[in-house]
């Protein structure tokens, strides 16, 4: 048998952990006795985990650390609504939408000045409504330069709480 | 050695209000409590000591900020660990990783291998293996491994279910032994 199934190796980490009750273990430690490959793959596990336990130890921080936080407690956690990478996103797909915004309403495509919505109200035809049809007139260049306009001020938010922002704020720590 | 032992979690809950109710000196008590504990958690994240210092703070201030939000059906430690947890996170993002010199590597094991023992030898190339691992398996092991945390608390540290982080583990732990084996395999193979 040169293969350890991942099941006895399961059992092996258990007997590691003290895990196995003292049937288990009376069986698993028979069974090591009796296989060469057992016993090398307990020593691996064996050698892993006391690597393992030697290097977790705990670190020791600096004197000053405790002094450090109460100077700081005034300081307001920063919170970022976008890592910088997703708000760059954000912000090429918000400059992209405004641009072909921009481009279809130079082309003329909203020059037509005065479109009818027309929204068909047939479910609340009765004796009170007779014409269902509902008729809302817009000016669909207004509509799409407002658009535009809160896109911009969209993207201008954007650059800042996302890109300027953060990149001043780690300007300025990083020269302490 | 351990300092987690001064007080009891009625006594903490019973700071927290004090704190909560003005007396913010009082959260220096709560740091000196778990700041090694914090202070470990972020130096397995980052592995860099400044680093992370400045990211423990930055998570002992953030805690003491959202300390009105915290449910006392958890317990203050693990609350507090996971703010550090994803503070750190969000340090590493931050950082690009340093470049290192594969010569340098090179002429460091050179001199090394003439000089140390075989057991280092296991030590240096388990270091090396860990670096291997996916990081997510590397910290549920590291942070598995000291002993004030149970799995538990590493689950809601890192955010993940306990099943999760037992297959973290374990897995881990394998590939650990695996590389081992096949170390010890070239070097028999060379001898």
């Amino acid at each position: 048998m040169n293969k350890i199934s991942s099941a006895k190796e399961e059992q092996l980490l258990r007997y590691l952990d003290g895990e196995l009750d003292a049937a288990e273990k009376i069986i698993l430690e028979a069974e090591i006795q009796s296989s060469a490959v057992l016993k090398t793959r307990l020593e691996e596990l064996q050698t892993v985990r006391l690597f393992l336990i030697r290097k977790a130890t705990l670190e020791t921080p600096s004197r000053n650390f405790t002094q450090k936080i109460m100077e700081g407690l005034d300081n307001q956690p920063v919170r970022y609504l976008f890592s910088p990478r997703k708000g760059l996103l954000l912000l090429i797909g918000v400059i992209i939408a405004s641009g072909i915004a921009l481009m279809l309403l130079t082309n003329g495509v909203f020059d037509e000045t005065n479109t009818s919505l027309i929204v068909d109200a047939t479910p609340f035809k009765n004796k009170w409504i007779q014409n269902p049809s509902i008729s809302i007139p817009f000016n669909g260049k207004i509509l799409v330069n407002g658009i535009i306009f809160l896109n911009l001020g969209l993207a201008f938010i954007l650059l800042d709480r996302t890109i300027l922002r953060p990149l001043f704020q780690r300007r300025t720590s990083a020269g302490f | 050695m351990r300092q987690r032992a001064v007080i009891t979690s009625e006594e903490e809950y019973l700071l927290i209000d004090r704190i909560l109710a003005g007396e913010r000196n009082l959260y220096a008590t709560l740091v000196d409590k778990y700041k090694s504990y914090a202070y470990t958690i972020a130096m397995k994240i980052l592995e860099n000591r400044p680093e992370a210092e400045e990211a423990a703070q930055d998570g002992f201030i953030k805690a003491f900020h959202y300390l009105k939000n915290f449910n006392r059906q958890a317990k203050f430690s693990t609350w507090l660990y996971r703010i550090v947890f994803n503070t750190a996170i969000s340090y590493k993002r931050k950082t690009k990783p340093a470049f290192q010199s594969i010569e340098n590597s090179i002429i460091e094991y050179s001199v090394r291998a003439d000089h140390k023992i075989e057991q280092d030898d296991k030590q240096i190339f388990l270091s090396q293996a860990m670096n291997k691992l996916n990081e997510a398996d590397r910290l549920a092991i590291q942070l598995f491994y000291i002993k004030e945390f149970s799995m538990e608390e590493v689950a809601e540290m890192m955010g993940q279910n306990m099943n999760t982080i037992k297959v973290r583990i374990h897995r881990a732990r394998i590939r650990l032994a695996d590389e081992l084996k096949g170390i010890l395999k070239q070097e028999a193979a060379t001898l």
